[in-house]
């Protein structure tokens, strides 16, 4: 038969283990390989599962707020105001317009403090080294505003049940102001470090395409799906906390591929900046905190209220059954169901493109594994 | 023609490289330099907590009514308390709290009606034993010491 | 749960196509949902998505109710881009009953049922690959059902693989 030598082309399988310093958290993919080409991935998660969804049913509903700024820890007062959206859909309250507005301003500055970590990181793993310094120091001054606000950089704990807790301190108007007249001409030098490189281009393009119908079909949403060219944000879907009031552009791209997400994600963080400006001209005076009662008790029943987290979608599923404490949360992560498409993605890649579609689907593995 | 020269020419490396040389100007260094200097900490920063005294008369302002206890997602607050046969009311003896567990997460600051638990400025925790993260009533009073270097 | 009933064109033709299949449509807090029995799911998240157009599959999630017959409530979340809708199908399976899996009408839900299977236990029929996703491998129980306690831990695997007698 044939003389089969070791010369010949047979399946390398190799691990591309839990602690990496490209894979963004401990995420483990087995690559099938032939040579350099990839020909299967599979992954394999779990490494940080903290059972939080368990830990929900035995707190009571205020207790159970700062567990869930640790799902995704990069971005957590997004996670902050799912979960309140959706207990104060419970309860059938709205918080008072003061504290939607200071809401807004906060989530959209920590969706600029996740696309700042996706971007360092993202050019950190393809081989730019420096915008790692520059974003991060961005991202120290949102993370000295929050510091400010509510008391903590990363794990936040910003908003209560039914509002805020904490009244703006003085000078938060002033701050916020500074950070956006400093920020979008760093955002015009990053693209000129960036955007014309001709290595990022190279390693960039069609890179890990992913094309509208397959996006829908395997449920990815967020940038992902904006750069496939569906122009849809469930901030102009389905808006909620008052962002119907805000004017800002929904940014897409063509193909679908690395390139266009780093595009979409760029002019995101400048529409970001457009909201905070538009927000800030007009917080009203008032209220910071609805009437909520001291012991949450939300009558029996369930409700699914998803937001438009940096990452994707991110939804909380609460079941109650008239006691304190939930009888079940859910939280749909956007990074664990976007990461079924690295499969799809990486088909027929080489192994070095691998790592970049891992850091272009931005992924934070506290929200993958929760 | 002007693309095959920016080609040659390495023009869209060389306008990055500009940038990253802008940045070696002394004013843009963001290095703290920390045992040296500290930083900076905001007023409402959770951090250390902190069981506060009156300031006239020095006894300490906890009433032991165990609403911190209650309100922590984590359940490491232990408040010991008696009752005070003179003045009908309850006593603080101990007050334990582990500072291994928890998450500075602020509820039980907020659930302290009269402002005695507090969590302050104090970063630096660090502890040579897991029993000595538990803090009890005199630690949680005078503060963490943690070592100050002298150059 | 206090629900209100849900009436529209899409539950006329729901219930001219499958009949009795579909037990009630209900609406809760505005947000509406049908409860349909366990064979007739798949069918039904077929026609959603080629006639009706609810092309994406949000979650799929699971709800323990121990005391009742059925235990588990199985939940599908749909939303659909075209008329920017969102419904829920809910179905109860009893425990040991083998649902069909949803991956042959959207692939996102692979990763999905992984999870309720290692969750909970319910194994979906026809699913390409089902094991345990987030709790290691060789791990016995399945941690979200109500009968698991919060500080169990399955001690034969902690022995053998960490090496330690786990203090819990």
């Amino acid at each position: 038969m044939a003389d089969s030598t070791f010369l010949d082309s047979t399946e390398l399988v190799l691990n591309m283990g839990p602690q990496h310093p490209s894979t963004h958290g401990v995420l483990r993919v087995i690559l099938k390989l032939d040579g350099e080409k990839v020909l299967g991935t599979e992954c394999v998660i779990g490494y940080l599962h903290r059972g939080v969804e368990k830990i929900g049913e035995n707190r009571t509903y205020q207790m159970f707020a700062p567990y869930v700024d640790r799902t995704d820890y990069v971005a957590a007062v997004s996670n902050g105001l799912g979960y309140c959206l959706a207990v104060e859909k419970l309860l059938n309250v709205e918080a008072p317009p003061r504290a939607q507005v200071v809401r807004v301003i906060l989530t959209e500055l920590n969706r600029i403090a996740s696309h700042l970590v996706w971007l360092g990181t993202h050019c950190l793993d393809i081989g730019a080294i420096t915008p790692l310094f520059y974003t991060f120091r961005e991202r120290e001054m949102i993370m000295n505003i929050y510091e400010k606000y509510c008391g903590a950089r990363l794990t936040t704990h910003a908003f209560r049940i039914g509002g805020l807790q904490y009244e703006l301190y003085d000078g938060f108007e002033q701050d916020c102001r500074e950070f956006c007249d400093w920020f979008l001409p760093r955002v015009d030098e990053y693209e000129q470090l960036l955007t014309g490189n001709r290595i990022l281009v190279a390693r960039m393009t069609n890179v890990g395409v992913l094309n509208a119908a397959d996006c829908k079909a395997y449920g990815v949403t967020g940038p992902m799906l904006r750069a496939a060219g569906v122009k849809w944000d469930l901030r102009k879907a389905q808006p909620y906390s008052g962002y119907e009031q805000y004017d800002f552009e929904i940014p897409t791209g063509v193909n679908g591929d690395t390139y266009d997400r780093y595009l979409v994600r760029m002019e995101e963080m400048r529409q970001s900046v457009r909201i905070i400006r538009q927000a800030l001209d007009r917080i009203p005076d008032g209220p910071i905190m609805a009437k909520v009662p001291k012991v949450i008790k939300p009558p029996v029943g369930e409700v699914y209220v998803s937001i438009e987290a940096p990452k994707g979608e991110l939804g909380y599923f609460i079941v109650s059954d008239g006691s304190t404490q939930p009888y079940r949360v859910r939280i749909r992560p956007p990074s664990f169901v976007n990461l079924q498409a690295l499969d799809k993605m990486a088909r027929g890649a080489l192994v070095a493109d691998v790592v970049a579609i891992i850091g272009t689907i931005d992924i934070v593995l506290g929200e993958v594994d929760r | 023609m002007r693309k095959l020269l920016r080609r040659i020419f390495l023009i869209d490396l060389i306008e990055g490289l500009a940038v990253t040389f802008r940045y070696q100007h002394p004013k843009y260094i963001t290095t703290e330099q920390y045992p040296a200097e500290r930083p900076k900490i905001a007023e409402r920063y959770r951090g250390a907590p902190r069981l506060n005294n009156h300031p006239e008369t020095g006894e300490t302002l906890c009433i032991a009514c165990n609403l911190c206890a209650l309100a922590c997602p984590e359940n490491l607050i232990v408040v010991g308390s008696e009752r005070n046969e003179q003045t009908r009311r309850k006593e603080l003896t101990t007050f334990t709290y582990d500072t291994s567990r928890c998450m500075f997460c602020g509820l039980c600051e907020d659930a302290c009606p009269v402002d005695a638990l507090e969590l302050t400025q104090d970063f630096e925790l660090a502890s040579y034993s897991r029993e000595g993260a538990i803090w009890d009533r005199q630690m949680l009073e005078e503060g963490p010491r943690p070592a100050r270097y002298k150059y | 749960m206090a629900t209100t009933s849900w009436e529209s064109e899409l539950t006329q033709s729901l219930s001219a196509q499958f009949g009795d299949k579909i037990v009630e449509f209900c609406s809760y807090l505005g947000q509406n949902f049908l409860i349909a029995r366990p064979e007739a799911v798949i069918p039904i998240l077929d026609w959603l998505k080629t006639e009706a157009g609810f092309d994406y599959l949000v979650d799929i999630t699971a709800v323990d109710y121990p005391e009742r017959p059925e235990r588990f409530e199985l939940i599908y979340i749909l939303y659909s881009f075209s008329r920017n809708e969102r419904i829920r199908i809910k179905t109860s399976v009893p425990d040991g009953y083998r649902p069909a899996s949803a991956t042959v009408v959207h692939p996102t839900a692979n990763w999905l049922e992984r999870e309720v299977f290692d969750m909970f236990g319910i194994e979906f029929e026809g699913h390409p690959d089902l094991r345990r996703i987030l709790m290691p491998e060789e791990w016995q129980g399945h941690p979200l059902r109500k009968d698991y306690p919060i500080l169990q831990q399955d001690q034969a695997w902690v022995r053998e693989n960490l090496g330690i007698e786990s203090a819990q």
